[in-house]
């Protein structure tokens, strides 16, 4: 994809990091879902990804959504117009928003512009992915439980001059009034650096405390 | 005290060679004339003494007691001799130490200069440096402050603009307040136009069904007079053949008539027969090929009419998306009206294409004033750093000045003791020169060791000398010593009152760099919640979702079919062209000049309308000012509605001869049925006893009427 061995450190492009970090996004979606219970369990299949076990959606809807999101977001991180991904979680009877799962993007303007490539080993890549992933499946024991059927939704905040497919329209950000917020690890492919943020919804007991 | 120095030696006398003794002194003559007295004072000293034997041997006695008491006080003299030779050689000992003391102290002196002059070099050298990192120091504070500055009125600025910026968002809410406002009004304005042209829609959509009953009606009524053209072509073919039939068979007749010679009447009037029968079945095959052309016609009425089905489904299906398009209509229209306000109450802005480049300016205000913002944290994290760095430099100047004031405490000591050590050396030499001169006076009618001792004891003075006057260098290096510290003290104290005010702003830039530190936080805070500037960032999501994908394939589907069907449609309609042939192409011209005629028809009816309207207007105009004029009454009629739904019509009564505006009667007309509404005029107290007796009890508006047209008349020409 990207990388061409050289010395302890990888030649990284712009097309490699997109790739990266699309396919990051998918799989965090993926783990997002499972482990917020938003689709049944027996819907997801276990592969190894990451040096971890992850698990992927077998839904073909889903599936055929995620894959066309991540083809999106890859052009749009070559492009460097994108901003930020967020996968929104919301109850699919009133529609209230009750998670929001944030991921920031700072883009090198040098890299896109120029075409130059970066060096950083993939080994140290992976270990900073693997550690999201983690903090991820443990978010599990601080977040509200889910006890009502959910929906997904995912937005992308992007330049004002990105030209809008015509599968995609312009959406309000779906806020969460007063939520709490927890802030995951980041990693840096050199090219584009991705913070990962959960904001959640108050639990009525934890206000009640 | 024991005298060191034997007392100095009398003077011989003259009158004997032997030394007498002082004291009990017997001065012994021999053969003398007069011997001297024994035991008489000294002052019995004369020349002539005489003894006798007795007196020789009292004399004798005498001297020998005065023999063994000089010998006595020879070992007594001796003994102190020794005792005085012990004595000085103790000095002397004694002297030599000192000597070895004063050299040592001499050493220690100049060990203690040597490290004093060390330490003064590095006490330079170090509030050379203190002085250097303080200057430093201040001018880094100086510049600090002169940034603090710059960020305070930066600051300032801010808050001046985003008060301005503030009090142009509520000047701006209250003008949206007033645009929705008049919005609102404009929108029920546009809502009751719209019903209105419901309304219209509807009037024309009966309409129009009224006319596809009417060519229904027809073309079911063309499809049975094709029906019975046909039955009469098939009778007039048939017909038509046997006409043939007939007229093979006369022709062959004619011609075995003309063979036979038969008379030429008889020809001439089966002739005459035949070619009417000719005639009249030329005739018949006219009106074959007319009814077949009305047939024809016919089917081309039965396609038209399955298009006028089509297109009034079509019109219906439209007609269903009316309303929505009404409601996208009119947000546009609302959207449009809230652009062009907002257009014109942007200052600078007379056009779209202006509002762009205003919106374009303002983008890049906004990117001047995020990247200033930019700089400014930047410079703020400088700020930060500045300050981590004064603070450590005032902990190193801190530091230095304890160590400072320390090295001064220990040379202050070191001052101290050396000032005790010179009190010491000089009483210590006050003593030796005090020895000195006991020592020389003791010495000075002694044996020759007394002038060694004395040169010994000048030199030791002009070294002593010496040593005086170097301590009195000392001494005044000393009190330069102390002034130097005592300048250094002050400057350490005006450092220290220095570091003092430095800390203080130290704190209160902590504290501002502590207020900015929340205000970064509120603002990741903002940045994590999801707020975006809509400036710069597009929120977009995929339209293609789950839940809208199997309704988009549904539709998908139900478009293809309804492509299919009309691909078939148009089939059928090429074939059915086909089929016609050149009647087709006739078809197409009489469809399209009927269409022509209609809509010649559809104007000339409009035109009409438009012209009956105004006639009406201008009638109905003039019967109200005849009305008014000569009842006395302006009448103006309106349309209400009762809040259970019933329309009534409502008749504002006001008479020419009232007085004021609000003298107004007004009735409710329904179904034949005329009723008087209570207001504020008829409920005053004459008004309402005139209803009450004429409607009410007579149950008569006229009379009521004429009455207060009399009454409102009298008032005006009477009063």
């Amino acid at each position: 994809m990207a990388s061409k061995t050289a010395a302890a450190k990888d030649i990284i492009t712009l097309h490699g990091s997109a790739a990266i970090v699309s396919e990051f996004f998918c799989y965090a979606a993926n783990s997002i879902l499972y482990n917020r219970a938003v689709y049944p369990e027996e819907s997801f299949a276990k592969v190894k990804k990451y040096g971890l076990p992850m698990l992927l959606t077998q839904d073909e809807s889903v599936k055929s959504f995620l894959s066309n999101l991540a083809c999106q977001i890859s052009e749009w991180l070559e492009a460097g117009k994108l901003q930020r991904v967020v996968l929104v979680i919301m109850s699919k009877a009133t529609g209230e928003v009750l998670e929001r799962w944030n991921f920031r993007i700072e883009t090198d303007a040098e890299v896109v512009e120029k075409g130059v490539s970066r060096e950083k080993s993939d080994k140290e890549i992976m270990r900073e992915i693997q550690a999201i992933m983690r903090q991820v499946a443990s978010s599990i024991t601080y977040l509200p439980c889910l006890d009502e059927p959910c929906v997904f939704d995912v937005l992308a905040y992007t330049d004002t001059d990105v030209a809008v497919p015509f599968t995609w329209v312009e959406s309000d950000p779906k806020l969460i009034a007063n939520p709490q917020m927890v802030k995951l690890h980041a990693f840096d492919t050199k090219i584009h650096k991705v913070d990962t943020l959960v904001s959640y919804k108050n639990d009525e007991w934890d206000e009640e405390e | 005290m024991i005298l060191r120095t034997p007392p100095p030696k009398k003077a011989r006398s003259e009158a004997g060679g032997s030394s007498t003794p002082t004291g009990d002194q017997l001065v012994i003559y021999e053969d003398s004339p007069l011997p001297a007295p024994l035991q008489t004072a000294s002052h019995d000293h004369s020349d002539q003494h005489l003894c006798t034997y007795q007196c020789r041997q009292m004399v004798k006695s005498d001297v020998l007691d005065a023999l063994s008491k000089a010998e006595k006080q020879a070992q007594g003299y001796q003994t102190m001799l020794q005792i005085l030779n012990q004595n000085f050689t103790q000095a002397d000992e004694e002297r030599k130490q000192f000597r070895d003391k004063f050299l040592y102290s001499e050493q220690e002196l100049a060990a203690a200069k040597g490290r004093e002059k060390v330490l003064q070099e590095q006490l330079l050298m170090e509030m050379n440096n203190s002085q250097e990192r303080y200057t430093k120091a201040l001018q880094s504070c100086h510049d600090l402050e002169v940034k603090l500055q710059s960020e305070m009125n930066l600051r300032t600025k801010a808050e001046s603009s985003v008060a301005t910026a503030e009090e142009k968002a509520k000047l701006l809410e209250e003008k949206l307040s007033q645009l929705s406002g008049s919005v609102e009004r404009e929108r029920n304005r546009l809502n009751n136009d719209i019903a209105h042209l419901g309304k219209e829609a509807k009037l024309s959509v009966s309409r129009i069904g009224a006319d596809l009953e009417r060519m229904q009606c027809r073309a079911q009524s063309a499809e049975t007079e094709s029906d019975l053209l046909r039955s009469q072509l098939e009778d007039l073919k048939h017909k038509f053949d046997e006409c043939l039939h007939e007229k093979t068979e006369v022709y062959k007749k004619l011609s075995s008539f003309t063979s036979e010679a038969a008379s030429p009447s008889d020809n001439n009037v089966l002739f005459k027969t035949l070619l009417e029968e000719l005639k009249r079945c030329e005739a018949e095959v006219r009106e074959a090929r007319k009814l077949k052309s009305q047939q024809l016609d016919a089917e081309l009425l039965k396609v038209k009419l399955l298009e006028e089905k089509s297109l009034r489904e079509r019109a219906e299906s439209e007609l269903s998306k009316l309303p929505e398009l009404q409601i996208s209509f009119d947000k546009l229209e609302n959207e449009l009206c809230s652009w062009k306000s907002l257009l014109n109450n942007i200052p600078g802005v007379s056009c779209p294409d202006d509002a762009v480049m205003k919106f374009s300016a303002l983008q890049k205000e906004v990117l001047d004033s995020t990247m200033k913002i930019g700089e400014a944290s930047t410079r703020f994290n400088q700020l930060e750093a500045a300050l981590d760095a004064t603070q450590l430099g005032k902990q190193n100047a801190e530091t230095e000045a304890a160590l400072a004031k320390e090295k001064f405490e220990a040379l202050k000591s070191d001052v101290k003791r050396i000032e005790a050590m010179l009190a010491l050396v000089t009483e210590e030499k006050e003593q030796l020169k005090a020895v000195v001169s006991e020592r020389r006076k003791s010495n000075s009618d002694g044996p020759v060791s007394a002038t060694t001792d004395g040169t010994l004891a000048e030199s030791f003075e002009s070294s002593l000398a010496k040593k005086e006057n170097y301590l009195k260098e000392l001494e005044k290096e000393l009190s330069q010593l102390k002034d130097v510290n005592s300048r250094q003290r002050d400057e350490i104290e005006h450092l220290n009152d220095k570091l003092v005010s430095e800390a203080r702003r130290m704190k209160s830039l902590e504290r501002d760099s502590d207020r900015l530190r929340s205000e970064i936080s509120l603002l990741e805070s903002k940045l994590g919640h999801g707020d975006f500037s809509a400036a710069n960032t597009r929120v977009l999501r995929m339209v293609n979702t789950l839940g809208v994908e199997n309704e988009a394939k549904q539709t998908i589907e139900a478009l293809q079919a309804e492509l299919q069907k009309t691909k078939e449609r148009l089939q059928a309609v090429e074939e059915l062209k086909s089929q016609s042939g050149d009647a087709g192409k006739l078809v197409d011209s009489h469809i399209t000049g009927k269409i022509a005629q209609l809509k010649e028809q559809i104007a000339t009816l409009e035109k009409r309308e438009e012209r009956y309207k105004t006639v009406f207007a201008d009638r109905i105009s003039v019967f109200r000012r005849a009305c008014c004029e000569l009842f006395g009454y302006k009448i103006v009629m309106d349309e209400h509605q009762r809040p259970n739904g019933i329309p009534v019509t409502r008749f504002t009564l006001q008479s020419i001869y009232a007085q004021s505006d609000g003298e107004k009667l007004e009735f409710d007309y329904e179904s034949g049925n005329t009723s008087i509404l209570d207001n504020q005029y008829t409920s005053q107290g004459e008004i309402a006893k005139q209803i009450e007796i004429f409607i009410r009890k007579f149950n008569s508006i006229p009379a009521f009427t004429a009455n207060l047209t009399m009454e409102s008349f009298n008032r005006r020409t009477l009063y």
